[in-house]
């Protein structure tokens, strides 16, 4: 079997690379950290890999609209190749910061196969500030999103300052026609929130957390799923262990959910090829 | 041409940003808006052509979903529209990456004299607020005069088509760069210019300086480079290397130490040595983590076999009271840099912040430059972003309000990186340099910022500060250097790294040049952001975002391309030499020629009249104050006061978990709202291994008596990162002093030699508890001056000294993770058990405080006591007992009973007859001493023998359970009930202050 070579972009103020680089580990993925410039000016070319991650962080400091600046510097020398990537049956995955990229460059939503036109945006949380946080998700279980694929629930972190999402009426009944809202912020009981804060951290519309493009092979989310790579990182694990413990049992150590994004990714190239 | 493009939310979406500004107008100034609109306002001041303008338009600017703009003005309405700009010369950091992007998408290089400047222009609709009431909401709450300005237009003067006009905030210098000498023919001269030039010359440095310049041989060796009377350069030089800030010339100092009460005393020969180093010392012989402290930027411990964890401390405080924002964003950014400067540099994986302000709400008379609640939001604002931006994960942090603060406030910043032990089979913390290597600068470029920064923040603060100090940090910048830098070290690039912090050049490179013994620098090399800086300048500007790292020649070329790769300036200026002399030039004419020991060499010792007056002597005496009634309401009350209530709006705007390594968040809790009473971050992905981390702050204390203030700061601090499972045998710690001026004057400073005492019993029981409890001082910094003068309501001015500060920091690693401790009490049954012993010591408390008091039984600490009993608890927790562990810290027992009850959102039922006391027979007593020493533990019933058996010689109580029933009860010492009360009753009166706060 083949390695899942997968490509984690850094440089430039993005700052998840080390836990991405992680969680692709845990997951199975031989992760590349490579510096945004080495894919620019091709010393590293993208071909060689069949996932491509754009992490999170604060590109170019975020100071003209969160990833903006990042989506003008990938589609003027990248544009088509990313396209003619994910034609090649490879991934895209979006996280915070990289979401924002994905929408500002076109990747997302993608529409009619149309990769390059800007419909949705991610724009300042509703609360006024950036804000961290654990929310909950429910997932579609009709969506195309590889990414998500079995898995119902999942509680992550957000940690952002920019996360509402919007799109005109039209555009939004498209995404759900298409089954492209992956992921919807929710109440703790999976129900959704309904714009309620701070279970909807920033106001989203319909609760968006993250989409897919319609072929479920282009993802962002504004949830961090690599910054839930170990048990300890959930905010009640000394709770739940505890509770496990007056059962005589450990505390469950089973990979955490946010990893399961990141094995989903892996396990889709694996059976491809 | 200049173009201005104006940038606006589509009218259909909601402006987050204008209804802050509605909110704060409402909460902060009583003025009722209807409505805030934002304009982001982009001013490019380069030669573009109009389509390639349409193209930076719509491919960068606009996002054509949500937006629209213009490059004439937007057509918005308005009853008075506001323009708000930088001032000339104050970094713009989206101005920079503007530039960025369009020359990326045009494909075009900016020339030197082009750039974009960015601001904004608010459209107020009000129910017609005059123009007083606009200028303040400019003034108040939009500008900071030190760094923006402003211009106000209403609705009939507006013109649609000019809008402010084309505003363009460039520096221009009409001046060429010029090194002046300075005549040194009487001490007064010197003085005389240093005062004129602000140097800030101590007057008993003078006669040191002109003797230098006034040897035979020096001249002779000065006259061979052509220089004679030192230059502006030199005795910038000398100013900025023996100003307090970098030499900490008070803790250097000589003390003359009185005890006033029966006339003994002692004589202390520098503080820092004798209260900070020999214990240092003396302990690092002991403890074998200890791996190199005292002489870097920061100090190191051993984390495990592979990798070593970095710590260091500092304050920001005068920028910071100047300019809250840009202050402390400077501050986090520039405390980042030492632990890349550490060693041979390494990786940030976590900062924290200590906030001492004026209380928010403040209503008095006195005028402080800002008041306290916009200079807190700004500060919290500077540190989020400097934080945030950086990717580095801000897990603790913690804010203290008094008065004493108005006059200048503190900004501490904390950080911790970590490095692996070997650098291509090298230790990492070692680094030399040698004859030959290269002087590389990285990072930003080099302008009039930060000038006179270290000499400013050694003077008290008044109205004629320069402003020219205050600067705004770019995280962004610095962010790209850090990734490059950890890269060439890894490639075994560097020599030495250090950086450019107080002092710029002139103390980065000054001080490295020691270790090879001589440096050639040539000034015109440094990159400038403008023309027109004088040598002077260069050398000693603060312009941040810098390092200094010595290459070897030969290592060069790869160590460039790799900076370019990452989008990082890095500049030869220079090299290391073993002359002897520190020899800098400009466009190949000697500016400055000094032998490299001069710094080291004898400058007269500071010198302190302590004098000490006891409490008692001072007329301090306990309340006659009889139990109250209502406990509800006491319980409530203090739950709210500022000092103790739920801060989350801050810890929540902090990210605590980018890295991926969070283990023990800042909010812990059933609700996840509950203060931790510490962090732990997992730094190395792959390990199991933990850092533990907190820090203590109890300054009211200080007006008792100094000496059990720090003395509980630091016990408090300890207990905090045991009560999260650290290990007891590896804590290391970080001073930082912040004091008002000690130097006795008989108008300006007539209690100075108190402050002098306080000092000296502050250091000596940092000795004396650091070395009962083994704790290392791996890193720490002082900062003197924290006084101010306000302006009150007359027209007369007072002096505003800040309470005697110290903040301590801890860390610890944890061996295993996976047995940390949270503070919420977690199942309902669980023993409520108490360890350590309550005596009567509620002097400085919150509960006298609610009242008015001050008091005198100050709470003491019993170092050999305590530490068996905490010994005790690591094994506890070794052997994973406790359900939850919580120290007792402000407010005393009743404050944190709620704590722990709030924390599992559960009842509790405790009865006070079973706590361990001593000589104390009053409820309200036992529920509010401060005592130190002490936990709550909440344990699971099957546990209870194991863990007796434990604490069998040890003051303990099992005082009560947690009940499902979600009441908060207590029974007073004989048996009556005191107080019952809904557990959630309590979380709302906690959350009261500031819970709407986001």
């Amino acid at each position: 079997m083949n390695d899942v070579n997968v490509l984690v972009l850094t440089g430039y103020g993005l700052n998840c690379d080390n836990e991405t680089v992680h969680s692709v580990s845990i997951a199975g993925g031989k992760s590349h950290r490579v510096h945004i410039n080495s894919v620019l000016d091709q010393t590293v070319s993208i071909d060689q890999f069949q996932i491509m991650i754009l992490g999170g962080g604060f590109s170019w400091g975020d100071d003209h609209g969160a990833g903006v600046i990042e989506a003008v510097r990938l589609k003027k020398t990248l544009g088509e190749s990313i396209i003619e990537f994910v034609k090649n049956g490879n991934l895209v995955l979006g996280i915070c910061n990289g979401f924002q990229a994905l929408v500002n460059m076109g990747l997302l939503p993608g529409f009619d196969r149309d990769h390059n036109r800007r419909s949705v945006a991610l724009i300042f949380n509703d609360c006024g500030n950036f804000r961290n946080d654990w929310v909950t998700l429910k997932t579609n279980p009709a969506s195309p999103c590889v990414f998500t694929k079995g898995l119902d629930q999942i509680e992550l972190p957000v940690r952002h300052g920019e996360g509402k999402f919007y799109s005109a009426d039209s555009v939004t009944e498209r995404l759900f026609q298409n089954s492209q809202v992956a992921v919807q912020y929710a109440m703790p009981d999976g129900s959704l929130a309904n714009g309620r804060f701070p279970y909807n951290p920033n106001g989203s519309i319909h609760d968006i957390a993250g989409i897919c493009d319609p072929t479920g092979r282009i993802f962002g989310l504004m949830p961090h799923p690599e910054a839930f790579n170990h048990p300890t990182n959930h905010p009640d694990w000394t709770r739940k262990r505890e509770i496990a413990k007056r059962r005589g049992e450990r505390m469950d150590n089973a990979s955490p959910l946010g990893i399961h994004i990141f094995q989903n990714a892996v396990d889709a190239i694996k059976q491809n090829s | 041409m200049p173009h201005r493009l104006e940038i606006a939310l589509k009218s259909d979406l909601f402006d987050a940003e204008g209804e802050g500004v509605c909110q704060k107008a409402k909460d902060y100034l009583g003025i009722r808006l209807k409505n805030v609109r934002v304009i982001h306002v982009l001013t490019i001041d380069a030669n573009l052509s109009a389509e390639q303008l349409g193209t930076v338009q719509k491919e960068i600017f606009t996002n054509p979903v949500t937006q629209i703009s213009s490059f004439d003005p937007l057509p918005l309405e308005f009853d008075w529209t506001i323009w708000v700009g930088y001032r000339p010369g104050v970094r713009d950091n989206p101005g920079s990456t503007a530039v960025e992007a369009i020359e990326d998408i045009l494909g075009i290089t900016f020339a030197e004299d082009e750039a974009v400047f960015t601001s904004k222009r608010y459209c107020i609709g009000g129910v017609d607020p005059g123009i007083d009431q606009v200028d303040k909401i400019a003034g108040e709450l939009l500008a900071n005069d030190i760094i923006q300005q402003w211009k106000i237009l209403s609705k009939k003067d507006w013109n649609p088509e000019t809008g402010f006009g084309l505003i363009i905030p460039k520096v221009i210098l009409d001046h060429n760069p010029a090194v002046t000498s300075v005549p040194i023919d009487s001490d007064a001269s010197l003085q005389d210019i240093s005062a004129k030039r602000n140097l800030a010359l101590n007057p008993n440095d003078i006669p040191t300086i002109r003797s230098y310049f006034l040897k035979k041989e020096v001249q002779a060796a000065r006259a061979k480079v052509g220089l004679s009377d030192p230059t502006d350069v030199e005795l910038e030089y000398i100013s900025q290397a023996r100003s307090d800030h970098c030499n900490h010339n008070t803790f250097q100092g000589l003390f003359h130490y009185r005890d006033l009460t029966n006339n003994q005393t002692e004589l202390v020969d520098n503080l820092f040595k004798t209260f900070i180093e020999a214990p240092t010392l003396e302990l690092k012989k002991k403890k074998s983590w200890v791996v190199s402290v005292l002489w870097d930027n920061a100090g190191v411990g051993s984390f495990d076999d592979n990798n070593y964890y970095v710590i260091t401390g500092e304050t920001h405080n005068s920028p910071s009271n100047m300019e809250a924002y840009g202050g402390a964003l400077t501050g986090i950014v520039g405390i980042y840099r030492d632990p890349m400067g550490t060693g041979l540099g390494s990786k940030l994986v976590m900062g924290s912040y200590g906030f001492c302000v004026g209380p928010r709400n403040y209503t008095g008379n006195l005028k402080p430059r800002l008041h306290p609640r916009r200079l807190f939001d700004g500060v919290i604002e500077g540190v989020r972003d400097g934080g945030n931006k950086s990717g580095i994960p801000t897990p603790f942090g913690q804010v203290f309000f008094h008065h004493g603060y108005m006059g200048k406030c503190l900004v501490f910043v904390t950080a911790v990186g970590i490095m692996p032990a070997t650098v291509r089979g090298k230790p990492s913390d070692k680094k030399s340099i040698s004859h030959g290597d290269l002087v590389i600068m990285c990072g930003g470029r080099v302008g009039k910022d930060g000038i006179h920064g270290v000499t400013a923040s050694s003077e008290t603060f008044s109205a004629s500060t320069p402003a020219g100090h205050v600067q705004i940090g770019d995280p962004y910048t610095q962010k790209k250097m850090h990734d490059f830098l950890l890269e060439a070290r890894d490639q075994g690039f560097i020599q030495f790294i250090t950086d450019n912090g107080g002092g710029g050049l002139s103390s980065s490179v000054g001080e490295s040049a020691r270790f090879s013994n001589g440096c050639e620098i040539q000034l015109e090399k440094v990159p400038l952001k403008y023309e027109g800086l004088d040598q002077w300048e260069i050398w000693v500007s603060e312009s941040q975002e810098r390092m200094t790292v010595a290459v070897k020649p030969e290592h060069l070329e790869r160590f460039l391309k790799l900076s370019a790769t990452h989008a990082v300036v890095s500049t030869v200026i220079g090299r290391y030499t073993d002359s002897g002399k520190l020899h800098l030039t400009y466009n190949g004419k000697t500016c400055t020629y000094i032998d490299i020991d001069f710094m080291t060499s004898a400058f007269p010792q500071w010198v302190f009249e302590a004098e000490w007056l006891t409490p008692e002597i001072r007329g301090f005496f306990e309340p006659v104050l009889k139990t109250p009634s209502d406990y509800a309401k006491i319980f409530t009350d203090l739950l709210s006061r500022p000092n103790i209530s739920s801060k989350e709006w801050i810890t929540r705007q902090y990210d605590h978990e980018v890295q991926g390594t969070s283990v023990i968040k800042p909010l812990v809790g059933a609700d996840r709202d509950m203060n931790s009473d510490a962090g732990v971050i997992r730094p190395v992905l792959e390990s199991e291994k933990g850092l533990a981390f907190a820090q203590a702050l109890l300054p009211t204390y200080s007006a008792i008596d100094a000496y059990h203030m720090a003395a509980c700061t630091i016990d408090e601090a300890v207990r905090r990162i045991l009560s999260v499972g650290a290990n007891v045998d590896h804590i290391g710690g970080v001073d930082n002093f912040c004091w008002p001026n000690i130097q006795y004057d008989p108008t300006d400073n007539p209690n100075g030699k108190f402050k002098a005492a306080q000092l000296v019993r502050a250091s000596k029981a940092v000795r004396d508890i650091c070395m009962a409890y083994k704790i290392p001082l791996l890193s720490g910094k002082d900062s003197m001056y924290v006084d101010g003068h306000l302006k009150g309501q007359y027209g007369e001015t007072h002096k505003i000294s800040a309470l005697e500060t110290l903040q301590f920091s801890t860390i610890g690693v944890i061996d295993d993770i996976s047995k940390c401790v949270t503070m919420d009490g977690k199942v309902p049954g669980d023993l409520v058990y108490i360890l350590g012993t309550t005596c009567d010591e509620l002097g400085g408390s919150e509960y006298y405080e609610q009242f008015g008091y001050v008091g005198r039984n100050v709470p003491k600490v019993h170092p050999d006591r305590f530490m068996d009993l905490y010994n005790a608890l690591g094994r506890a927790v070794e052997k994973e007992l406790p359900a939850s562990i919580h120290g007792i810290y402000r407010g005393g027992l009743g404050v944190h009973l709620a704590m722990v009850a709030m924390g599992g959102n559960l009842g509790m039922d405790i009865d006070l007859s079973l706590v361990p006391k001593d000589e104390i027979s009053r409820d309200d007593y036992v529920l509010f001493s401060e005592s130190a020493g002490r936990f709550i533990v909440t344990l699971d019933p099957a546990k209870r023998e194991s863990f007796e058996k434990i604490f069998q010689e040890f003051p303990f109580g099992h005082i009560g359970t947690l009940t499902e029933k979600l009441y908060f009860i207590i029974k007073g010492i004989e048996g009556n009930p005191i107080i019952r009360v809904p557990t959630k009753d309590l979380k709302s009166a906690w959350k009261r202050p500031f819970g709407k706060l986001i």
